[in-house]
């Protein structure tokens, strides 16, 4: 007998202080632990991407975040494909020599990795990316100049050819930044992530095309105290590989005419993620869905939106270790619980209420 | 078109079933929604905070 491919989602929410995935691509190894008890795996870049470093998870979906929001609501499906042709979009606002390495890294992705990208695109404007940090702790962003970026999208896609974007642009600097200081040292919030992520969605949102950001930096001086968490980010001129390996293989958006093979929500078994980011778009989609949600209360972030605040029913586990058995459980037909000591006995059903 | 930064409420104890919808609904009044989370719930309200496009028309009146 075939069974149905189990599907799971991992979400990670960035920016907001995820003691897991919450610096430099250092989800990845929950990643790659996952998608060995699943048949696919789908995530998004900030479990992914890990500067330098990345890893080709072969049943890994790289599905940006604005899209995973669609996709959890149903409004948009996700489309496999063999490699996509990625469009190279960088902010005008790049010091030339900056701009240089980012290239020389895009052609590096191509020689040593076989990669298929298009000719860049470069802004007509400086795009002005201002960073922000909530009153919650989440850290948000803004773009001065989105049409600027936008057209430099469009012609990506339009004149040369390119089925997924890859945008770099320049951020601020924050060498005295105590945020930044934190941040190098394992703690606090990444204080650039959630600017990525209003990069990225502004471009999903708008072309329904994947697409990923790396941020434009000066690199920092040496810091002894570097935490591994945030290392990956320290090793080059770029944060723009692992972008582009995920990218390169990312699925596509179906949002009109759907094919056979093409994946809706309904193909999704489970979703994981951290307990106190209940709160998002995608996880209140699943919410009304049959489909169950894993929390992992070890993931503390910098929010405490619990499933008690806005009443989710889900399934808890205290470590991403006990959440990939609770997979492994459910992938093989056993209910979860029978794992634990704590089965009572049948009762009725209560038919007077 | 420029982007913002906002925050909204949402009384839970007030709200239908779809908590999205109205979430949805509040934000669209400051703009188009970008990125938006629950940041927060106290005394069931939930604390939003989102980034929403705003084009030069919706920036006139807001």
């Amino acid at each position: 007998m075939t069974h149905r491919p189990f599907t799971v989602a991992l979400i990670i929410p960035t920016g907001i202080g995820a003691a897991i995935g919450g610096y430099a691509g250092d989800a990845l190894p929950v990643a790659r632990a996952m998608a060995g008890v699943c048949d696919r795996l789908i995530t998004h870049p900030n479990v992914l991407n890990g500067a330098q470093l990345y890893w080709p998870i072969p049943n890994a979906w790289y599905v940006e975040g604005y899209g995973l929001d669609q996709f959890a609501a149903g409004h948009w499906g996700l489309r496999s494909i063999h490699s996509n042709r990625i469009g190279l979009v960088m902010d005008c606002g790049i010091e030339p020599e900056l701009r240089m390495r980012h290239l020389q890294a895009a052609d590096a992705a191509r020689a040593t990795l076989g990669l298929h990208l298009t000719d860049a695109v470069l802004t007509d404007e400086p795009l002005g990316v201002t960073l922000k940090t909530s009153e919650s702790g989440a850290t948000w962003g803004t773009i001065a100049n989105p049409d600027s970026l936008l057209r430099a999208v469009e012609i990506a896609i339009h004149r040369a050819g390119a089925t997924a974007i890859a945008v770099v642009a320049r951020f601020p600097e924050q060498l005295d930044d105590k945020a930044l200081t934190q941040y190098r040292h394992g703690q606090g919030v990444d204080p650039l992530a959630g600017a990525e992520a209003v990069i990225s969605h502004l471009v999903v949102r708008t072309f329904h095309v994947p697409c990923a950001h790396a941020p434009a930096l000066s690199p920092l001086p040496l810091d002894p105290h570097l935490s591994p968490r945030s290392a990956a980010e320290e090793l080059g001129h770029t944060f723009l590989p692992c972008v582009l390996v995920g990218l390169s293989r990312a699925p596509q958006f179906v949002t009109a005419v759907q094919q056979r093979h093409d994946l809706w929500r309904d193909a999704v078994d489970a979703v994981v993620i951290p307990e106190t980011a209940c709160g998002g778009s995608a996880v209140l989609s699943w919410s009304k869905t049959a489909t169950p949600i894993i929390t992992v209360s070890d993931n503390r972030t910098t929010l405490n939106v619990t499933p008690e605040t806005l009443a989710l029913q889900v399934t808890r586990a205290q470590s991403y270790s006990e959440a990939i058995g609770i997979l492994a459980a459910i992938r093989a037909g056993v209910a979860p619980l029978a794992l634990t000591s704590q089965i009572k006995p049948l009762s009725w059903v209560n038919l007077d209420t | 078109m420029t982007t913002h930064f906002i925050t909204a409420e949402v009384n839970l104890n007030e709200t239908n079933a779809d908590l999205q919808a109205e979430i949805a609904a509040q934000l669209k009044t400051q703009g188009e929604p970008l990125r938006w989370a629950v940041t927060a719930v106290n005394e069931g309200v939930a604390q939003v905070e989102a980034v929403v496009l705003q084009d030069a028309e919706t920036q006139s009146v807001t």
